[in-house]
């Protein structure tokens, strides 16, 4: 049989399990700005009934836990679509400034190419004026700095690049020792029954902000979580970190490494995975085009030279210094061999006034110089490549930032804060607290009835 | 609870698409200052490097303008050159006539043997005419085509040689630029034979007639030669006509390709702009209150 001072345990119960609620409320409002913050819910629970004879007795409300609201599934999505959108964030932008050198200009290589076989269609029709044979050398010089100009910014950009991965490296290391510290916090709460979930929201913001650096997998066992990279190099196990380390290679950049290995070429996400691929081969193929293109056109000019003779009467030499073996890097040294206008050879016979030989230079143009296409249809090829990377690199950014978005409303709509709800829940908890408090009111009367019932009596 | 919930939180979504929109909106006022559509490669990678070579043309086009009114020039001098020769020998042929009359005196041949002796040293100046300081008329040799060599039978040696100069003026279209000298004075009727023979019959008073005929039929070969020039200036001005039409057909090419649609532009600029009002205006009136605002 049920008693009046159960009932008030009931009804004590139940003012507890409405303070917890409330906390929660409060605690919602007071993080509803906090980024990473999952909600929390109480969970009240029917305490275990009593039975006795043939009555079953409830036995109130428990506050079984105040429980955050997270998706795992969705944090998982959200952090893959940010370790691709590190990685293109980051190509896009070092190929933007890469296809600067690429826009049209009055003086971009395609413009100086045509001003070099311009010059020289000028100089056929008065083949000895010594004026027209200098704007020859000078368009000649004018490509050479335009390849210079336009590999070494290559290079500098790589050099840039290359500082960025060792400023990465750094920031990844820095987060995976928070993350382990987080997960020795995580499991040590745990391990006593406690909640752990603000740590928990905090690791979440740690591991969104290393996707965007790297790309990691996420292994969760119940109260412990391992990230690797994506070949599977350990950065976090458990309450231990691995930090990643960076090495001079022999071109002089760092290449990242993890437990003695070298890991790099592995890296594809995130945004290490976007610089090391701009680094190590995006921007080395532009350049290397540009090689073949200004070796393929010195060599070809050079060769065209030398079937004609010079103002002197002898034998055409090189206008540009050849290039070495097979022109690698000579777009960045490309230069003029001559300083005297006269050694262009615009004779065929050896006669001053003859210009037959121009037009074997000229030819060149039309000449397949570099990987079988003629010079001006090669640079248009790297033009039409550099653009293509910028535009495929950013189409690709849009759709995953449109998926981001998205995933992050919907994670939004999960875990985030709704004040209204908030609200609504402050008024329900108010008036359950109300309720049980008229409830203890009300018990107490009746406690106080039965004591004084003897006097009642007698 | 059974209702999905809303994100509480839009505001990042909105502004991504605010931010879009902005991004639209500077593509579109970069395409309409420049009036093209293509102002960095990947707005249209194919389109950019149809541009490159499209602009190769159009220089190559310009370069083949420049060299034709460069030889034009030339060609133009030597013309007049040959008309003046043709001008001389008419007055040759004439004095020559005259002094075949037999009714002259020695005194009147010697007069018009001074005067042909002045012709003579006129022709061998307009034959080493130059042109910009190159002669016209020295094949591709640059020193004076014609000197004066008493040994010669012509009283005139030819120094210069027989090269000959072609001109691109077009895609695969070279334009012969020079005739030697030796061709247009020495040939199949020496010029300056023939004036050295009348001068030699004048002073002689022999066989005068037969050398005016001579002189006659140099005049008639270098006729033949100033066409030549004649033919060249013809065809560098229906070339420069054509090269003009051509410069014209690729500048549309080119508009095609690359110019921006500033209507189209205009009006999506301007649909941007609603947008992007809306969208702030949306943001603004997002509640600023909620259900604390009414538990007072």
């Amino acid at each position: 049989m049920s008693s009046l001072f159960g009932s008030l345990a009931i009804a004590t119960g139940a003012l507890g399990a409405d303070q917890g609620a409330m906390d929660a409320t409060t605690n919602n409002v007071a993080n509803a700005n906090t980024p990473g913050y999952s909600r929390l819910v109480p969970v009240l629970v029917q305490s275990d009934p009593v039975v006795i004879g043939n009555v079953t007795y409830g036995e109130g409300v428990v506050l079984q836990q105040l429980r955050s609201v997270r998706d795992p599934i969705l944090q998982l999505r959200i952090e893959n679509e940010t370790q691709q959108q590190g990685q293109l964030n980051t190509v896009v932008s070092a190929m933007q400034q890469a296809q600067v050198q690429f826009t049209s200009s009055s003086s971009d290589i395609g413009s100086e190419i045509s001003n070099l076989f311009s010059s020289l269609n000028q100089l056929s029709t008065d083949p000895t004026n010594a004026s027209l044979r200098q704007s020859v050398l000078a368009a000649a010089g004018n490509l050479s700095t335009v390849f210079n100009n336009t590999s070494n910014a290559l290079s500098q950009q790589r050099t840039n690049l290359d500082l960025n991965v060792s400023q990465t490296v750094q920031q990844v290391n820095t987060l995976s020792a928070q993350i382990a510290g987080l997960n020795t916090n995580i499991s040590q709460l745990e391990g006593v029954g406690q909640d752990a979930s603000a740590f928990e929201d905090q690791r979440d913001v740690a591991i969104g902000q290393l996707s965007n650096l790297i790309g990691v997998s996420t292994i969760q066992s119940d109260n412990s979580l391992t990230l690797t990279t994506g070949n599977g190099s350990p950065l976090v196990v458990g309450g231990q970190s691995f930090n990643l380390s960076t090495q001079s290679n022999a071109s002089g950049f760092q290449d990242v490494y993890s437990q003695g290995q070298d890991i790099t070429s592995k890296l594809t996400s995130g945004e290490l995975g976007g610089l090391v691929q701009v680094r190590d081969q995006t921007i080395p193929g532009v350049i290397s085009n540009l090689d073949t293109l200004a070796s393929g056109l010195a060599n070809a000019m050079n060769a065209a030279n030398a079937k004609g003779f010079d103002l002197y009467g002898n034998p055409g030499g090189n206008i540009f210094v050849p290039p070495a073996g097979t022109g690698q890097g000579y777009a960045a040294t490309m230069a003029v061999a001559i300083t005297d206008p006269s050694l262009i050879a615009a004779s065929s016979d050896g006669t001053q006034g003859s210009n037959g030989n121009i037009a074997v230079l000229t030819a060149v143009e039309n000449q397949n110089v570099a990987g079988g296409q003629t010079p001006t249809d090669y640079y248009s090829n790297i033009v039409a490549n550099v653009g293509n990377d910028v535009a495929n690199a950013t189409a690709e950014l849009s759709s995953t930032q449109l998926a981001l978005n998205q995933l992050q409303d919907q994670l939004g709509s999960v875990s985030g804060v709704s004040l209204d709800e908030e609200a609504a829940n402050m008024v329900q908890y108010q008036r359950a607290y109300d309720a049980a408090a008229n409830v203890v009111t009300t018990i107490n009367d009746m406690i106080y009835t039965a004591i004084n019932m003897s006097t009642l009596t007698v | 609870m059974s209702s999905i919930r809303v994100n509480p939180f839009p505001m990042p979504d909105l502004l991504a698409a605010v931010e879009q929109l902005q991004r639209q909106q500077s593509n579109a006022t970069l395409e309409l200052a420049t009036g093209s559509s293509i102002n960095k490669p990947s707005d249209n990678p194919e389109g950019a490097a149809q541009l490159v070579k499209l602009s190769d043309l159009s220089s190559q086009l310009d370069s083949f303008q420049h060299s034709v009114s460069a030889i034009s020039g030339q060609f133009s001098t030597a013309d007049a050159t040959l008309s003046s020769v043709v001008t001389v020998l008419q007055r040759a042929i004439t004095l020559g006539t005259e002094g075949a009359n037999g009714t002259l005196s020695d005194a009147d041949r010697q007069a018009i043997v001074v005067e042909l002796t002045g012709i003579q040293s006129q022709l061998l100046s307009l034959a080493n005419t130059s042109y910009q300081g190159q002669y016209i008329f020295s094949g591709t040799s640059t020193t004076q085509p014609f000197v004066l060599d008493p040994t010669q039978t012509s009283g005139v040696r030819y120094t210069g040689n027989s090269g000959i100069n072609d001109v691109t003026i077009g895609a695969g279209y070279q334009l012969q630029v020079n005739v030697p000298g030796s061709q247009v004075f020495n040939g199949a009727a020496d010029t300056f034979l023939a004036i050295n023979n009348l001068i030699t019959s004048m002073e002689s008073n022999t066989g005068i007639g037969t050398a005016v005929t001579n002189v006659g039929n140099a005049l008639t070969y270098i006729s033949g030669q100033q066409a030549f020039y004649g033919n060249a200036i013809n065809q560098t001005q229906s070339q420069q006509t054509y090269l003009s039409a051509q410069s014209v057909g690729l500048a549309q090419q080119q508009n095609t390709i690359g110019a921006a649609d500033l209507t189209a532009v205009a009006s999506q600029l301007a649909l941007d702009q609603t947008s992007q009002t809306a969208a702030l205006e949306a943001i603004g009136k997002m509640p600023q209150t909620s259900l604390f605002d009414y538990l007072k």
